[in-house]
């Protein structure tokens, strides 16, 4: 499975968003299940699928699904 | 005694916004022919210049979750006549299906947000910041507790997950963050350090058991950085707050919920913990005609809790009489929610955990969202497990504790 699609596949799992759901566009808050719990759940699915840790100032700055890729390439992880 | 000091100050972080007497006026007149205030309470100026208006003007507010649909609610609380003392009506849980209201007292209200300023030491130089609803008992009690003392309550929506909040923390000089134990597993997953928060001295817990080992951790990083960890406790029937543990006995009273609140006391009775303070609620509501009447408990509050006092009068929480649990510190009846569904239901820390005979992978989801939305709390706080047959004890009923145990 290609980066981009474990990454939607993260975002989904976090969010409770059923398999086939757009994430792609997604901003915190945005969408009413992406709050400061699911954003917990989600940035240990992503540490957990990409095995990185990610920093503090990188948690509170995911702000949406771009951003999540733009940090993910900070820790070499090219999601494409 | 005014709840509202005249130094007090309220900000919305994000408009800069302020609450001013003439907001709180103009909201006066708009409610001067409302007998009783059905008020959704989002975190805004606007909904808490309504708020001040209506106990300036002795109307009683019913506080209510701005997202949620309270038309059953409204329709079941109308009233021809409420009692001159009650002041603020709060729901119990989360729940939808069981709408009791709790009636707290004009005095009441003001004892406790005097009895958390002075255990906590709020001054006139404090700056909160809202971290937790304010149609949440102790949301609403962060808000009581400082505008008493003409402290400065800085109004912040996003949550401690985003940068705003920080951002937030940092450019209005918040001193005091208050906290409940989902959100102090958040700050441990940041790395929380005040050092980096300077203006940051005071934290506190309440809203359900925090694990010891979070509480050392905090307390030991308030500590070196000059601040102070105030674990507390507290009912919505106590307006809310009951006990304080002092930061300096954190160390030798761990697992202890504190002490009394200055002029309240506790004691154990059938080993249930009975509160008795200026701050007990006059009663529960049930119907609109309930809010007619008057104090019923006088001062007296069985809290459900059981629990043990040692020689210092420190409390420790041991369990609960009915079958009762918390998700993200918010107040589940376990029966109530087996009525509602045909699944057997847990408590576990901060967790709803629910079984359910052979079920699907699927149906276990749309159970989960389902309950969740009944519940009115998120879904990661319910856990539906499929199970091949429930434990039984020999007299036929469900076996809980295997159940607790399995987890």
């Amino acid at each position: 499975m290609s980066e981009l699609q474990r990454l939607r596949d993260a975002f989904r799992t976090a969010l409770d968003l059923p398999a086939d759901a757009p994430v792609d566009d997604l901003r915190y808050q945005d969408n009413e299940k992406w709050d400061s719990l699911a954003h917990m759940s989600l940035v240990a699915a992503i540490e957990d699928e990409f095995s990185v840790m990610i920093d503090t100032d990188d948690v509170i700055n995911m702000s949406s699904f771009d951003e999540a890729v733009r940090i993910l390439g900070k820790y070499g992880v090219d999601v494409k | 005694m005014n709840l509202l000091h005249p130094d007090a100050r309220v900000i919305d972080a994000v408009t800069g916004e302020s609450l001013t007497p003439s907001l709180i006026d103009r909201f006066g007149e708009e409610l001067a022919d409302q007998k009783l205030v059905f008020l959704p309470m989002p975190t805004t100026i606007e909904a808490i210049a309504k708020y001040l208006a209506a106990l300036r003007l002795h109307k009683p507010v019913v506080l209510l979750d701005p997202d949620a649909d309270h038309a059953e609610l409204i329709a079941r609380y109308q009233a021809d006549e409420v009692h001159p003392d009650l002041a603020l009506l709060l729901t119990t849980s989360g729940s939808t299906g069981n709408p009791k209201l709790v009636r707290l007292s004009r005095s009441a209200v003001l004892a406790n947000a005097e009895q958390v300023a002075e255990s906590l030491g709020v001054t006139s130089d404090d700056v909160a910041i809202t971290t937790l609803p304010l149609f949440y008992s102790y949301g609403l009690s962060v808000l009581h507790s400082h505008l008493l003392r003409g402290a400065t309550v800085v109004l912040e929506r996003t949550g401690l997950m985003q940068r705003d909040f920080w951002t937030a923390v940092d450019a209005f000089e918040v001193t005091s963050l208050a906290f409940v134990p989902y959100q102090y597993e958040m700050l441990r997953r940041l790395r929380f350090d005040p050092a980096k928060h300077p203006s940051v001295r005071t934290l506190t817990q309440a809203g359900g058991r925090l694990r010891a080992e979070l509480i050392t951790e905090f307390s030991q990083k308030m500590d070196a950085a000059g601040g102070r960890l105030f674990v507390m406790y507290g009912q919505t029937e106590a307006a809310p707050r009951m006990a304080t543990l002092p930061p300096d006995r954190i160390a030798d009273k761990i697992g202890s919920v504190g002490l009394a609140m200055p002029g309240a006391s506790f004691a154990i009775e059938d080993d249930e913990v009975v509160y008795r303070g200026p701050n007990v609620m006059m009663g529960y509501a049930e119907s609109g005609t309930d809010l007619a009447a008057g104090d019923q408990l006088g001062g007296v509050l069985r809290t459900g809790d059981l629990g043990r006092l040692d020689d210092e009068g420190f409390l420790f929480i041991t369990g609960r009489l009915k079958r009762m649990g918390k998700v993200f510190g918010v107040r589940i009846n376990l029966d109530d929610v087996e009525r509602n569904f045909p699944i057997t239901a847990v408590a576990g820390d901060d967790k709803l955990h629910v079984f359910a005979e052979d079920i699907s992978a699927d149906d276990a989801r749309a159970l989960r969202t389902k309950i969740a939305e009944w519940l009115g709390t998120h879904f990661s706080g319910v856990d539906v497990r499929s199970i091949e047959a429930l434990p039984l004890l020999p007299n036929g009923k469900t076996d809980y504790r295997a159940l607790e145990a399995s987890l």
